[in-house]
């Protein structure tokens, strides 16, 4: 076991043990401050981000009002980079008691917060979207902190000050002393020596020694303090907060009102999070959100901004404060919210001890000082805190200097943190090619400083660091890169493994998926759909070596359910279930004359190939889409059927027997429905197409490719582009990896060390090519439409040559030119004398854009018409009995007339024969979802069914080899594809059934589009 | 979840939350394509859109690049309207005083449109000298930064409005009796609104084509239209496009009070220009925040010369009856402004009336000038590559001369192929049998001559 000295050990690493550590270097104490995991990774990392003016305490605990606005002035002008001046209002809605604010403002003037009254038009004219109805609003001077930053500020200015800190030191218990041995409980002379922790990085244990240790632990003080006997009654208090995708408001609001649940709205970085709840929890590790605190904080949300309830929520997370009573006490907001510093010699007879938990994040400053103070005391020393005088220096990246910093630096303000900076940062330096977090705006050399010179020890680690993947995708394209930097940098010391690497890519992707749970619906169920799409399909990182998780990763939320406090209404279950009918009123007439074609809605592989088999008969067919659909985004190989059953270990090697077995199985799954012998013909008609289009797909239906993704995983798959299958790994041919210096969407050695781990023979090459690095922007459509020109390609070959080796063939990510890929490929091959594979990646997908291009043309030159921006919004069907424009499907199985699009300043009307539904699902955006819990397919409203039967409809991790249930929803059909009317045929993902997990995605649509558009051509 | 007046949401930046971040955006961005300077549309749009704040300074540089042509707005499987909110973070560059001196004043010379031609149409024949003299250019370059090799066309002798004015007998407008709206002086029959049509010309054709608007009038008069111009401004797209909201927003309140009445009472409002047409609709209203009900009436009223016509066709009021037959094979661009209006091709379906006439048709993303974008020094490079797979089609598809509905696309094309093009409008008015004009009347002479 290693051993430690020290003078001061500090226990927790969150704001107050950062403050305390820092203020303990400051005052010349030798200090240590250990973590369990990363800095601010507690309540700290959890909290809204407000810094109080006060006026939230001002009538219900004056001392805490008087408490914060001092801290606040202190704050801001000791830590002005971590600090946003916001200014904060409070409002009168028509649901608060309107004689609340006098006494609030009676409150304000006696704590000293400077407060002012804002005419209601003014503050309409500052914050836009809040209701119109609020009658009064009150500006006080609260502000919205980066909490993250202000715990590395104090730990970097308390290593100046020489004070050390270990994060990952778990605290096993405290060492103790007692007659020379470990005491019992009940011994009252007892002394604390120190810590014994456990380092999970390098999974060892480590005695900590010190003269005095601080207990600020915050909700974890209790167990700590258990552990060497000590009492100390903590009451958790969980609270939960909900971020909204962006800042809708600029200034914090709060409730003109009784402090409660749901009543703050703080404008934190780029969203704005509105908070919060208070339930008591039994153990500070419940972190876990239930239904009705998203319902409530919905609601509550609703009456300060209307229409919040259907925004895009981004995330919901909980923070447990660490609230401490002696008695107790029944709701626990009305304990105390100053601070509690706790001598246990005094109180319990147990020395080397001191505990300061309790209080608020804006309080941590003066509570380190109190602290600091009793160490003193203790220690028998005399030094004067000085944390208040001297300010904290920016070191983070974030807070570089920026050109968009307003004069106030001119006028001698303080440089506080402007939302803009990260973006005028990234204009500045054209540093637009650089990003790995694109929604954050976190660049490369960002992460990779937080890797090689941070703590950052998980992907979660960096995040807190650079705030990647906190943006609206959630990590859905960040993930991978930072998983790739951290490889290429942690490779080559030994710090890590692929597999940990590995690890660590699924411990971040799980960990984004816990707090997205208590929100998945509307877009931010979409948006992990593609995440999936990416993740499971494309890059397959769930059959990537190594361990599921890591010893680093996030805690799995303790799941014991709160109790529902008495007063909130129940919360409706999350269950799907038929949206009610919507009418939409009167439809504009029109439409008849030149509606004797074929209406495909939706232009993704389905739709596209609904529509050219449907002209291949001679019918004029026309796409209407809103959009471009998934072949943008996934592998552009077609997937017949690469799982068998869903979360099969072993991926299917002969899906001809597989989709046989499949159609016994589940006589309603497209295949079973379709029949397997239009499968054969569905595919080697759409090779036909793709030969004669001069991009041939290879394969065939009763043998799976297994070809490497982007990550190096194996991936089956049944047809694949010539450009694709020489990776194809029943070949223990030698490979070489390449990859683009600057591109960050591929990473080499990332690949070919999970090939290699997996048993194939795999190099890596990161190739620097002249002119990619005058460019600014390094994407894949810029490689893509570079390796259309020669010249770029005998560039890249003359890079590749002197890397050859032995490798028999080379795989580069799938950029291999858009508009004559073969050509492409046949001319690099010529020039470096290997075969040469693409391996599909993040989107966009190069490969799957030429399946969307050559389909579009096939369509277009045999008469027919692909339009995009067009959204379904309706249909006017024959019934009589039904409004001119309805969603609802009649009964009878009437007859569709015409589908209703949205266009400028009007609706479209399109009539047509027949129409084929290729929205996509809950994917493409057929199937939008409401936070209520309904589900709705847009355009006709079709119900829903899901074939298997599911208690839930998530898992807890993202992951799970079975998928989500509710991805299993789609629309159920007759044999021949039809649902609902007589005229309307649906393929594609709006069919029942998740085809994403059972990597049969493009196989589906591909048939399903096949057969629906043989059936039309046929009448 | 939609309603039945308009399914948009009013504020454009709030859209940024229907991104998945897929990236299709990316991929079918023209500009991107060819200038790494424009970072694509989903960073310009709803990524950097999460950085601006109201009340702070533009963060914004690089937006400016976005040429506004709306393609990644129509491939978002999502509706995110990336396009308005470049607009708009463009306004605040503006506002902020981020622009030089130089540029703000040349944007503020080509932006407005209206302005030009009425001081320059005047003196046409010594401005066309002027515009196309090469020395000239090079100073204008210099001093302005207006890109010397950009095509400026020629303005007309006469205005579009003055040959309606001498034309057409007052008569047939004094007899519109009854209400008379209090800020000017139209008059409208109030009981046969169905067969009254106001015609809103643009700039383009009011300073530089007029024959374009006279074919239009041809054919709305032979289809049994009264046609009502009233007096107009330019739409003020040129100036949304520059950032330069304010002025914009005085033109776009001059129209609405000058069309409402009309639209009030129901009388449908009809231009050649599909992006004078969609700024009525869409894009003024929606990137100046205008959301009041004459401003709502006349969007809801204002309709493309075509769609217009295809309703009509629809049912069965257009006259199809002896239409002329126009033996040519010709490549028709869709312009990006049109395709925004999201109503499919009308202009393709009503030329596929003509007899013997064959369209081919482009699928190029777009022409590149976007506006007034292909005239600044620093981005008319961009506007020609952007250009270049169109000016291929053009020239593939060969001669006599291209058809185009906008008229700065016809411009680019004219200039990146030196081949004539012509408004689709023009066809059907020859079809009709009426006299043609420009470049039009050359080819069918030729024709006949031919012929005979």
């Amino acid at each position: 076991m290693r051993q430690l000295d020290t003078e001061v050990l500090v226990i927790g690493g969150g704001a107050t043990g950062a403050g305390v550590l820092r203020d303990l270097a400051m005052r010349g104490f030798e200090a240590v401050l250990v973590e369990r995991r990363d800095l601010t990774y507690g309540t700290t990392g959890r909290f809204h981000g407000l810094l109080h003016s006060g006026g939230r305490y001002a009538v219900k605990d004056p001392g805490a009002a008087r408490e914060c606005i001092q801290e606040n002035r202190i704050l801001r002008r000791i830590m002005p980079h971590c600090i946003e001046d916001t200014g904060g209002f409070f409002v009168c809605t028509p649901w608060d008691d309107p004689g609340y604010a006098d006494s609030f403002l009676e409150g304000c003037r006696v704590a000293g917060i400077l407060v002012e009254e804002a005419p209601i038009g003014r503050m309409l004219a500052e914050e836009p979207l809040l209701d119109p109805q609020i009658s009064r609003c009150f500006r006080v001077p609260d502000a919205a902190v980066d909490s993250f930053a202000a715990a590395h500020a104090n730990v970097a200015s308390a290593r100046e000050y020489k004070a050390d800190i270990f994060t990952y030191y778990e605290v096993i218990r405290l060492l103790t002393e007692g007659g020379g041995r470990r005491t019992a409980v009940s011994d009252r002379s007892s002394a604390v020596v120190g810590a014994l922790c456990h380092d999970l990085v390098k999974d060892e244990q480590v005695a900590i020694h010190a003269d005095l240790v601080v207990n600020a632990a915050g909700a974890w003080a209790g167990k700590i303090g258990a552990s060497a006997g000590v009492e100390i009654a903590i009451r958790p208090g969980k609270g939960a907060m909900i971020a909204v995708s962006q800042r809708i408001v600029n200034t914090v609001i709060n409730r003109c009102k009784m402090p409660s649940d749901g009543d703050i709205l703080v404008p934190a970085h780029t969203v704005a999070v509105m908070g919060t709840t208070d339930v008591q929890v039994p153990d500070p590790d419940s972190f876990a959100i239930e239904p009705w605190e998203v319902q409530l904080l919905l609601e509550e949300g609703e009456k300060i901004i209307p229409g919040f309830k259907e925004m895009r929520m981004l995330r919901a997370w909980a923070g447990v404060r660490p609230l401490y009573q002696e008695t107790r006490a029944e709701d626990s907001r009305d304990i105390t919210r100053s601070f509690v510093l706790l001598d246990h010699q005094e109180r319990d007879g147990v020395s080397g001890l001191i505990t300061i938990t309790s209080g608020k994040w804006t309080t941590y400053r003066k509570m380190a000082e109190a602290t600091v103070d009793l160490v003193c005391e203790k220690l028998g020393v005399k030094r004067e805190c000085r944390t208040h005088l001297e300010v904290l220096q920016a070191k983070d990246s974030r807070q570089r200097t920026v050109d968009c910093r307003r004069s106030s630096v001119d006028r001698g303000l303080p440089r506080y943190h402007l939302l803009g900076e990260r973006l005028a940062r990234i204009e500045k330096h054209e540093a637009y090619g650089q990003l790995i977090c694109e929604c954050e705006l976190a660049a490369h050399a960002d992460v990779e400083r937080t890797i090689t010179e941070g703590e950052a020890k998980t992907l979660d680690d960096i995040r807190r660091d650079v705030r990647l993947g906190m943006g609206p995708c959630q990590g859905g394209f960040c993930t991978l890169r930072a998983a790739g930097i951290l490889h290429q940098l942690t490779v080559d010391s030994g710090l890590c493994t692929v597999e940990e690497t590995n690890a660590a890519l699924r411990d971040f992707l799980e960990e984004r998926w816990k707090g997205i749970l208590p929100v998945l619906w509307g877009k931010q169920l979409q948006q992990e759909r593609l995440n999936e799409l990416i993740y499971v399909n494309v890059l397959d990182v769930e059959h990537l070596p190594g361990p599921r998780a890591s010893r680093l990763a996030a805690q799995p939320y303790a799941l014991t359910p709160s109790p529902r406090p008495a007063g909130h209404p129940p919360s409706p279950l999350p269950e799907l279930a038929l949206s009610e009918a919507e009418g939409l009123g009167e439809g504009k007439g029109g439409g008849g004359g030149r509606g004797e074609g074929v209406v495909v809605i939706g232009a993704g592989l389905a739709g596209l190939t609904a529509a050219w088999r449907a002209s291949q008969n001679g019918r004029r067919a026309k796409v209407i889409a809103k959009g471009w659909g998934a072949t943008h985004w996934g592998s552009g190989c077609i997937d017949v059927l690469g799982y068998h059953p869903i979360g099969a270990r072993e991926p299917v090697a002969n899906p001809e027997e597989d989709v046989q077995r499949l159609i016994k199985e589940n006589p309603e799954h497209p295949y079973a429905l379709i029949g397997l012998e239009e499968l054969h013909e569905a595919l080697s008609a759409f090779q036909e197409l793709c030969r004669e289009s001069g991009y041939p797909l290879s394969g065939a239906l009763d043998r799976n490719w297994l070809l490497p993704s982007a990550a190096g995983a194996v991936r089956p798959t049944c047809l694949a582009p010539e450009t694709m299958f020489a990776g194809d790994l029943h070949s223990d041919e030698p490979m070489l990896i390449v990859g683009f210096e600057g591109y960050h969407d591929f990473f080499p050695h990332f690949a070919a060390a999970n090939l290699k781990a997996q048993g194939f023979e795999a190099r890596a090459v990161t190739i620097e090519l002249p002119s990619l690095q005058s460019r600014r922007r390094v994407d894949t459509m810029t490689l893509g439409r570079s390796f259309d020109l020669e010249v770029f390609r005998a560039e890249v070959a003359e890079a590749v040559k002197p890397h050859l080796g032995d490798a028999a063939r080379l795989g580069f990510p799938a950029v291999l030119g858009l508009k004559n890929p073969i050509g492409a490929l046949r001319d690099l091959e010529s020039r470096l004398g290997r075969r040469i594979f693409e391996t599909p990646g993040l989107p966009p997908s190069v490969p799957g854009i030429r399946l969307h291009n050559l389909l579009v043309k096939a369509i277009q030159e045999a008469g027919g018409s692909v339009y995009n921006g067009m959204e379904v919004t309706g249909a006017i069907t024959d019934d009589r009995n039904q409004p001119a424009v309805s969603r609802q499907p009649s009964a009878g199985g009437g007859r569709i007339e015409a589908v209703q699009t949205e266009s400028a300043s009007r609706f479209a009307l399109h009539a047509a024969q027949e129409f084929i539904l290729a929205t996509g699902g809950f994917l493409g955006g057929g199937v939008k979802t409401y936070s209520n819990g309904y589900a709705q397919e847009m355009a006709f409203d079709l119900p829903l069914y899901s074939l298997t039967q599911s208690e839930q409809r998530f898992q807890a991790t993202f992951l799970h080899p079975e998928g989500q249930p509710v991805f299993r929803f789609g629309a159920r059909v007759e044999a021949d594809l039809r649902a609902g009317y007589e005229n309307l045929y649906i393929v594609g993902s709006a069919l029942t059934g998740d085809f994403l997990r059972e990597r049969s995605l493009e196989g589906v649509a591909l048939v399903s589009g096949y057969a629906a558009g043989k059936n039309v051509g046929a009448k | 979840m939609t309603s039945p007046s308009h399914p948009s949401p009013r504020i454009p930046e709030l859209t940024l939350d229907q991104c998945i971040k897929c990236n299709i955006c990316v991929s079918a961005c023209p500009v991107v394509a060819v200038e790494d300077r424009f970072p694509g549309p989903k960073y310009a749009g709803p990524q950097a859109g999460r950085f601006r704040g109201a009340r702070q300074p533009s963060p914004d540089r690089s937006v400016d690049f976005c040429s506004g042509c709306r393609v990644c707005n129509m491939v978002c499987p999502n509706g995110v309207k990336i396009a308005e909110m470049n607009a708009r973070a463009r306004r605040d560059i503006v506002a902020s005083g981020k622009v030089p001196f130089v540029q703000r004043l040349r944007n503020n010379l080509i932006a407005r449109t209206e302005l030009l031609g009425n001081l320059a149409q005047p003196i046409a024949p010594i401005a066309n000298i002027l515009l196309s003299n090469s020395i000239i250019r090079g100073i204008t370059e210099s001093t302005l930064s207006i890109a010397k090799d950009a095509y400026f066309p020629p303005f007309a002798p006469q205005r579009f409005s003055r040959w309606w004015r001498e034309t057409r007998k007052p008569v047939s407008r004094r007899n519109l009796v009854s209400r008379q709206h209090p800020k000017n002086k139209i008059r409208v029959h109030p009981r046969s609104s169905a067969s009254h049509v106001v015609f809103f010309h643009g700039c383009a054709t009011e300073y530089y084509e007029p024959h374009v608007g006279r074919a239009a009038i041809h054919i709305l008069e032979a289809n049994g239209f009264e046609v009502i111009i009233p007096p107009q401004n330019c739409c003020g797209l040129p100036l949304l496009s520059n950032g330069e909201f304010q002025a914009a927003r005085r033109y776009h309140e001059n129209n609405v009070r000058s069309l409402a009445p009309y639209a009030r009472r129901g009388i449908p409002i009809t231009g050649t220009s599909t992006s004078c047409t969609l700024t009525l609709k869409e894009e003024a209203p929606e990137l100046l925040d205008m959301h009041d009900e004459d401003t709502r009436l006349v969007a809801e009223h204002t309709y493309d010369f075509h769609e217009f016509l295809l309703q009509l066709l629809d049912i069965g009021k257009l006259v199809t009856e002896n239409l002329s037959p126009i033996p040519l094979r010709l490549g028709y661009h869709q312009p990006c402004q049109y395709r925004a209006h999201r109503i499919g091709s009308p202009a393709l379906e009503i030329m596929r009336l003509i007899p013997e006439l064959q369209i081919v048709e482009s699928h190029a993303d777009c022409c590149g000038i976007a506006g007034t974008y292909g005239y600044k020094k620093e981005k008319y490079e961009i506007s020609m590559a952007v250009g270049q797979p169109l000016f291929d089609f053009v020239l593939d598809v060969g001669g006599p001369m291209a058809v185009c509905d906008s008229e700065t696309c016809r411009w680019q094309i004219t200039h990146g192929t030196g081949m004539p093009s012509i408004h689709p409008v023009e066809l059907l008015a020859a079809a009709y049998g009426f006299e043609p004009e420009g470049a039009l009347a050359e080819v069918l002479h030729h024709q006949l001559s031919l012929k005979v």
